[in-house]
């Protein structure tokens, strides 16, 4: 794979800021209020990477954490009447350190038992928000980032607004998140994902590497919550559920769990597919049954395929190919 | 004092219920290394034909054998056809890891939309074969009747019958051995392929009463989208975990154990912490066993 | 033949090509969002699939069966109504992306009965409505936030509030349960703990309380650890309040159990239909209190039942005629009397003018006046209590209606004396 130089890693990362206000201009409300929920999802897609595909662990509550993130933001703006910007860097450190204290809990857990307490954190964690007064029960708490400043005059609608921040947001981190995957953090996580007895031979502390892991996951994580509260105004348990933390999962096997590249066609597949599927659903379902339920047999049909025949992502698929052609 | 027998008993009836769902995901596990998240769904599909059997021989214990030979066939089905690929493509990295539970999750996804269109969405009825009414002691009612009774029995005799399969025959041991080391079973002549399927069909089979004996908990009532079968695989797993997923003994602990503890803190503590109480459970349990009640500790393979 | 005047013909013909002129560039009506010459659309968005949709998904099919006997009989001032339905699954997410596709996509007129608080709340946090004109119409969640004019200006209620049912509730227990030690079974969301500000406020206090998390009253066990802890602290009367799965878990396990105090059920879990599709006996029922403010569903004497169960069974055969069928077919019936009033050429404005001018005085299923207008959007603001008979029919106490109406505030509660007007010809708007 190329390594390009950080500066024109960077220069690439601008060129892409450039491109995604341009076409913010081009397409239409709807197209850009689906732009923000592909960035919500490129972010968290990306904070399962980090922890699955570079870790090596397995996390069924990623969803939890985008809770945790989101809450975070929204009873900050409420108590406090903070500004975004704080409200997003206070949702990302919450959830970072909810995500250390997971990860510790988590270093000594092997594959299937870290899954299931992961499940069952993201079963648990949104029902807390009825326990308590504070966190707005089933209603939710509201979230409102406010109008776009008016410079940018009568046209410029709320969720360009909102596409703007989180297109910020997401460039910010993915590129912040490259770079930690290239530095010695990355290569030891890969080292312990390969074999962690040599790892640990080799002077790596394990728990420090895994919770380390964990703790930067789950600030990503904190921060497509954050945003997700953004987009849909509001938090509340029911837009975190488990078929969230399932959604995730779902992207970043069809992304490529290993790799950052195909992260956006994890994240449009995510917004996109069900999108088609209803479409084709109306056009073909007879009975008011078959019609909402062929979506969710069209979505699971493709899942499974996917992971079938393109298991390691299609970035992946076309170096292997690559490689292949290479060495013939 | 009777309600605290009472309690007593809520947790072992339903504890008895999980550990059934423990042991189809611990029988998989074992077999095959994947955790097999539609398997509240196959044991969903397995009580709808347990119903169409139920229409057609108007016996429920006859239909309880039909649940699990479905629940059987279904699943080899699904691990020859569907599994072996899967293992195949994904069988190093992390992908290993995720996919089959990414792929488990769209195959419930596809056994819930079948069940929708073919069956339709509104409850239909399997009537329990006994009567839920509870046993009176004097002036007070035990939170106990023959049906649940049968219950407790039937999770006993699956656990005595799957227990003398793994300890005593050849199949269990080959069984055990494919799992943990395929390479060296085939070798010293297992049909390793056959034991993984054999390993899926036993797991069908359990799922199949679990998911009837479920309904017969209540009133006998189901849909594609009864609560019930959704929190049964997460219950299930959850008390699989607590027991340690390397045995079947520790797949019925789990279950009891999960069911005793969630009952107590729904009776004293607050009865809206059911869906934190086995969170808080499992991480107790982890830290102080990061392998489950009775699991054993992974050995390190150098 | 006169001869024509060169000056009259000049003139006339100027006269004419100013006219035509005029005409042209005067602008055809330009039609309103979502209406045209032959259809009007609406939007709804609720949970088709997922653990949230059994009984609800039924509300769909039940409008579209009320919209196609309207359409089959001239529609709307000639326009037929179409119902585009999106599924949310229940998470507020998907309400959001899937209400944005219903205005921004298929641009609809309105949106009616959204379900789901959180949903509505999202809906209107993010999609803003208000901001962009869009009626929403009958909102189907008991919240009585959304009743506020300035938070939510196009946003139209229907169903009564958690709220005012607990106070109309609590009324009716100290009319006739004086003295009595209570119980409360509910569930600890804002359904439940909304009611339960209403007991408090209301001066009810509660020997049990037993709240359940949403979703839980399907776990094996669950039900019975309620009972258990109602049973042990023997209260007079238990007032459930939860949706039908727990209703239904609730009595079916109280009766196992040999429990049996005087149930008063919540109108959200109280449809006897949907009880006894889950398996429950009438017999557990017989004797129970129930509240609601439409018809029994099993009420074949009321006109509203016939008809509407009639055009449902022909509609979709086999389904049976429970509450969320005919809450679902009356707003549908409440909409379609709203767009013939807003007049020959329907536009969004004209459509919510409409129902604040002459909504209290639609025709409607429910027992319950409505009570729209220019400064309220609250629909149904009462209930009437009835016993289960021993086939679990709901039956109006002693024989007789009696309503009793409140408001969400601090407002007492009254019993009004309101009459049903007769149903109009053929349940169409007239």
């Amino acid at each position: 794979m190329h390594k390009l130089s950080n500066k024109k890693r960077l220069f690439i990362f601008i060129l892409l800021g450039v491109a995604i206000y341009f076409l913010s201009g081009a397409v239409d409300e709807l197209r850009v209020y689906q732009g923000a929920t592909v960035a919500v999802y490129v972010v968290g897609i990306a904070s399962i990477i980090l922890l699955t595909g570079y870790s090596g662990q397995v996390s069924l509550g990623q969803g939890a954490l985008l809770g945790v993130g989101g809450y975070a933001a929204a009873l900050l703006r409420i108590q406090f009447n903070a500004p975004i910007w704080i409200c997003f860097a206070v949702a990302i450190l919450t959830a970072a350190l909810a995500g250390a204290f997971l990860g510790l809990a988590a270093a000594r857990l092997s594959g299937p038992y870290l899954a299931g307490t992961t499940l069952a954190l993201a079963v648990g964690l949104p029902s807390i928000a009825n326990q308590f007064e504070l966190l707005g029960g089933e209603q939710g708490l509201l979230f409102d980032v406010g109008f776009p400043p008016l410079s940018f005059g009568e046209d410029f609608t709320q969720y360009k607004w909102f596409f703007w921040i989180a297109s910020l947001a997401t460039l910010i981190a993915i590129f912040w998140l490259q770079n930690v995957m290239r530095s010695r953090y990355g290569r030891s996580w890969k080292a312990v994902r390969g074999n962690d007895v040599a790892a640990e031979l080799a002077g790596i502390n394990l728990t420090r590497n895994k919770t380390l892991a964990f703790t930067l996951s789950a600030g990503l994580a904190g921060l497509s919550g954050a945003l997700l509260a953004m987009t849909i105004g509001t938090v509340s348990p029911s837009a975190f559920p488990l078929a969230l933390s399932f959604s995730l999962l779902t992207g970043a096997v069809i992304a490529g769990v290993t790799t950052l590249g195909g992260v956006m066609i994890g994240a449009v597949t995510l917004v996109a597919i069900p999108d088609i599927a209803g479409a084709v659903a109306s056009r073909f379902g007879s009975s008011e049954a078959v019609t909402s339920n062929l979506p969710g047999l069209l979505v699971s049909t493709l899942l499974i395929l996917t992971v079938l025949f393109v298991p390691n992502g299609p970035v992946e698929q076309l170096h292997a190919r690559r490689e292949h052609r290479a060495n013939k | 004092m009777i309600q605290i027998l009472n309690t007593t008993l809520i947790g072992l009836t339903s504890g008895a219920i999980y550990s059934l769902m423990a042991m189809s995901i611990v029988l998989v596990w074992r077999s095959t290394r994947v955790i097999n998240f539609a398997q509240a769904g196959l044991a969903l599909a397995s009580t709808y034909i347990g119903y169409e059997a139920v229409q057609l021989f108007d016996n429920y214990w006859i239909a309880l054998i039909c649940a699990m030979l479905a629940g059987a066939a279904i699943s080899a089905f699904i691990e020859i056809t569907f599994m072996r690929i899967l293992l195949k493509h994904t069988s190093s990295g992390p992908i290993a890891g995720v996919a089959p539970i990414i792929a488990t999750l769209g195959l419930l996804g596809i056994i819930k939309a079948l069940i929708t269109m073919n069956w339709g969405g509104q409850d239909v009825v399997i009537t329990p074969p006994l009567s839920n009414t509870g046993f009176s002691i004097g002036s007070d009612t035990l939170v106990f009747s023959p049906m649940k009774l049968a219950i407790i029995v039937s999770v006993a005799l699956l656990v005595i019958i799957f227990s003398l399969i793994f300890q005593k025959t050849n199949i269990g041991l080959a069984l055990r051995a494919s799992a943990y080391a395929p390479e060296i079973a085939r070798l010293a002549g297992v049909r390793v392929d056959l034991v993984r399927t054999l390993g899926w069909a036993l797991s069908g089979a359990s799922g199949a009463v679990a998911g009837l004996l479920l309904t017969s908990y209540g009133t006998g009532a189901f849909s594609p989208e009864s609560a019930e079968f959704s929190l049964l695989f997460i219950s299930g797993f959850i008390a699989a975990v607590v027991g340690g997923l390397d045995s079947l003994v520790g797949a019925v602990i789990g279950g009891i154990f999960l069911g005793l503890v969630t009952a107590f803190v729904l009776m004293y503590i607050s009865s809206s912490l059911f869906f934190i109480a086995p969170f808080v459970i499992l991480l107790l349990v982890l830290f102080i066993r990061p392998q489950g009640i009775i699991g054993v500790k992974a050995g390190r393979r150098a | 033949m006169t001869r024509i005047n060169r000056r009259t013909l000049i003139s006339a013909s100027a006269v004419l090509v100013v006219a035509a002129l005029t005409a042209a560039t005067v602008p055809a009506q330009a039609a309103e969002v979502g209406v045209s010459n032959s259809e009007i659309k609406l939007g709804m968005t609720l949970p088709m699939t997922g653990t949230a949709s059994p009984g609800y998904n039924k509300i769909p099919g039940a409008m579209k069966a009320y919209f196609d006997y309207l359409n089959a009989n001239g529609g709307v001032n000639g326009r037929k109504i179409t119902l585009k339905v999106e599924d949310d699954r229940y998470v507020p997410t998907e309400a959001v992306a899937k209400t944005n596709k219903l205005i921004l996509q298929d641009k609809v007129m309105a949106l009616i009965s959204p379900l789901g608080t959180a949903n509505n709340k999202a809906i209107a946090a993010s999609v803003n409505p208000a901001r962009r004109g869009v009626p929403v119409l009958f909102v189907n969640s008991g919240f009585s936030g959304f009743t506020d004019t300035k938070k939510y200006p196009t946003t139209y209620s229907i169903l009564p509030s958690y709220v005012m049912e607990a106070k109309i509730m609590a009324e009716y227990i100290k009319d006739n349960f004086a003295g009595k030690t209570l119980g409360l079974l509910y569930q600890d969301d804002d359904f439940g703990t909304d009611a339960l500000k209403g007991f408090t406020q209301a001066g009810i206090t509660f020997a049990v309380k037993v709240p359940y998390a949403s979703g839980s009253q399907g776990a094996a066990g669950v039900p019975a650890g309620w009972i258990t802890k109602l049973s042990a602290a023997k209260p007079d009367v238990v007032i459930l309040f939860g949706v039908s799965s727990a209703t239904a878990a609730g009595l079916g396990t109280a009766a196992a159990l040999k429990y049996a105090p005087q149930w008063i059920l919540g109108s959200v879990g109280g449809d006897a239909t949907t009880i006894k599709a889950s398996g429950v006996p009438a017999g557990v029922l017989y004797n129970a209190i129930g509240a609601s403010f439409a018809p029994a569903t099993t009420d074949a004497t009321d006109e509203y039942v016939k008809l509407f169960s009639d055009i449902y069974a022909k509609a979709v055969p086999g389904s049976a005629f429970d509450n969320n069928v005919l809450i679902g077919m009356n707003s549908a019936f409440v909409a379609a009397q709203a767009l013939k009033a807003a007049g020959t050429n329907p536009t969004r404005k004209s459509l919510m003018a409409a129902i604040d001018a002459k909504g209290a005085s639609f025709a409607s299923a429910a027992l319950i006046p409505l009570n729209y207008s220019k400064t309220s959007h609250v629909g149904y603001n009462g209930y009437w209590f009835g016993k289960y008979s021993p086939t679990g029919d709901l039956k109006p106490v002693d024989g007789k209606y009696v309503l009793y109406t409140t408001d969400s505030g601090s407002g007492a509660v009254v019993k009004s004396t309101w009459k049903r007007p007769a149903m109009p010809a053929k349940g169409l708007p007239n």
